[in-house]
């Protein structure tokens, strides 16, 4: 067998690039943007070099973006409650289901999570647009209109079909997981299929629950496309407003500190939810 | 009593039918509305239309011809290089065990883990450091759209090679060393004939990831050069006609026909999760 040295040559021939790739495009990255959120900023001269902790006080004393933050953990986490009360149902039976046309209804599953979320938002703009498809059919059957379009729970519904797929992809695989022959033994011994699945898949499969529904919470806590298509402009989530704050007002340091916000709330909710978990059902 | 609970069964299978399709009107509505909408021959949108057109499609060269060129060209370069780095990464963390492997493993994924928005705003505030000190120009340029897309569909290059070489033989590799292949030989008769599929898997899915970003790009996009998504983007902020219907479409025929091809190779349910 090879001599030890030589193997961390191999190895690092093998390793080196891709790791020098996540250095330069993502670890510097993030290290400058570090730096940057403790500059000042100046209408007119733009970035002033300091250490300062004014942009993330900034962000912790004015109401507004408390309200933002407010409003993204809110759609996020109504999103996530939403996604899991409609995945739940539709991965079960595809991971139940014996009928030979499974494959090509996983597939259709999976096509929506490889399509833009902007390409996505265009069929919702059709149906809440102002004299759109929704608002016709209310005023052809009950002569009022529906305007949704530029409304939160537009939003929420957007981001939900954003979402949805990965959260019955994800809990499919955790019900194909499970043994069939342990619903077929409740079932045996007098459970109808609905207790079977509260007593004996449910516990089963909260771990991968779990996993589901952080991931849908990520997904919307970051969401871009949705709220500023169908949220319109005085609809504000954390993404947005990023980019806002970098493209309109070329505020970097302060979008720099709105980056490291989001991020770290994020990890810290999810952190948070992971613990709520009883222990004895973490993955 | 028996009755009761018959009820109970049917208002809770009725229930979860209910949820079914609901999910599957979230899921698949706006895609068939885009569809339908495509062919109105409207300019706007009218409900029901006066008539139904496919002229649509005709106006797309046109009108998005130069986002999907430079879309295109950024995929197929980005998706290049993230093979060529990304593949022997996979095969070093699948052969080599070493102190600190599952770290550099989270490391190599964790593009996968940042939200778009702090990659994309990272990213363009180095090429404008860098330009200010080199003055190479680097924000607004292809070179660099490409190369954070090469950060970006890398990782899933090293999971799917990862898989793909999780039931893989060393005895074979081991042999062809003990007749005389040298190590090179060895990867290149032995191990990448083997991890064709995954490689092939990997290849379209780095491409897909990469032609449909969207948050990346919106940092590191200029006047003069844009990608379909953020031009889909910036058309829908002013106008939504059948025009930008015809567009999704077209893309979503585009990625349809990528994922079939895909899921000749892969299991694409397990790749995912």
């Amino acid at each position: 067998m090879a001599k030890p040295r030589s193997t961390t040559a191999a190895a690092s021939i093998f390793l080196g690039p891709a790791t020098c790739v996540v250095l330069i495009m993502l670890v510097s990255p993030l290290a400058l943007l570090a730096r940057y959120s403790l500059d000042k900023f100046d209408p007119s001269e733009l970035m002033i070099e300091a250490v300062t902790s004014a942009n993330y006080a900034r962000f912790f004393t004015e109401a507004f973006y408390y309200q933002v933050m407010r409003t993204t953990i809110g759609v996020a986490a109504l999103v996530t409650f939403l996604c899991l009360l409609l995945g739940l149902p539709l991965a079960y039976r595809l991971a139940r289901t014996t009928s030979r046309w499974k494959s090509a209804w996983m597939l259709l599953v999976i096509l929506p999570l490889f399509i833009g979320s902007t390409i996505r938002t265009v069929g919702w703009m059709i149906l809440f647009a102002k004299s759109g498809m929704m608002d016709t059919l209310a005023a052809t059957f009950f002569r009022s209109h529906v305007d949704l379009m530029y409304t939160p729970a537009a939003v929420v519904i957007g981001t939900l079909s954003v979402n949805l797929p990965f959260m019955v992809i994800t809990l499919q695989s955790v019900f194909e997981g499970i043994d069939t022959r342990l619903e077929e033994a409740a079932q045996g011994l007098g459970a109808t299929p609905g207790r079977a699945f509260w007593r004996v898949i449910w516990p089963l499969s909260l771990p991968g629950i779990g996993i589901a529904a952080i991931l849908s919470f990520i997904l919307g806590m970051n969401a871009y496309a949705t709220p500023v298509l169908l949220g319109g402009p005085r609809f504000q989530m954390m993404a947005p407003l990023l980019f806002w704050e970098f493209n309109t007002n070329s505020n970097w340091p302060f979008s720099a500190a709105l980056a490291f916000i989001l991020m770290a709330t994020t990890l810290l909710l999810t952190t948070l939810a992971n613990s709520i978990i009883p222990l004895r059902y973490r993955a | 009593m028996r009755d009761a609970r018959g009820l109970g069964e049917i208002a809770g299978s009725a229930a979860v039918w209910l949820l079914v399709v609901l999910a599957c009107l979230a899921i698949f509505l706006p895609l068939v509305l885009t569809f339908y909408l495509s062919v109105f021959n409207e300019q706007m949108i009218v409900f029901p239309p006066h008539g139904y057109t496919l002229s649509w499609y005709g106006q797309i060269a046109g009108k998005f011809g130069a986002a999907i060129w430079s879309s295109l060209k950024i995929a197929l370069v980005a998706v290049a290089l993230s093979l060529l780095v990304g593949i022997p990464a996979g095969i070093g963390l699948s052969r080599y065990r070493f102190r600190g492997r599952e770290a550099l493993s989270t490391f190599l994924l964790s593009p996968l883990t940042i939200p778009g928005i702090a990659i994309g705003l990272g990213i363009y505030v180095l090429a404008v450091w860098i330009e200010e000190r080199t003055e190479i120009v680097l924000a607004g340029s292809m070179r660099l759209l490409i190369l954070a897309h090469v950060l970006i569909t890398m990782p899933w290059v090293i999971r799917l090679c990862l898989a793909s070489l999780s039931n893989h033989e060393r005895t074979t590799e081991e042999a062809a060393a003990s007749l005389g292949a040298n190590p090179l030989m060895v990867v290149w008769r032995v191990t990448l004939p083997a991890m064709r599929p995954g490689i092939v898997a990997a290849a379209l899915f780095a491409f897909i990831i990469s032609f449909e970003n969207l948050e990346i790009n919106l940092f590191l996009v200029s006047p003069g050069v844009s990608t379909l998504p953020v031009a889909v983007l910036q058309y829908l902020g002013y106008h939504i006609d059948p025009l930008v219907a015809a567009v999704a479409v077209a893309q979503i025929v585009v990625v349809g026909a990528a994922l079939m091809l895909l899921n000749r190779f892969v299991r694409l349910s397990q790749v995912l999760s």
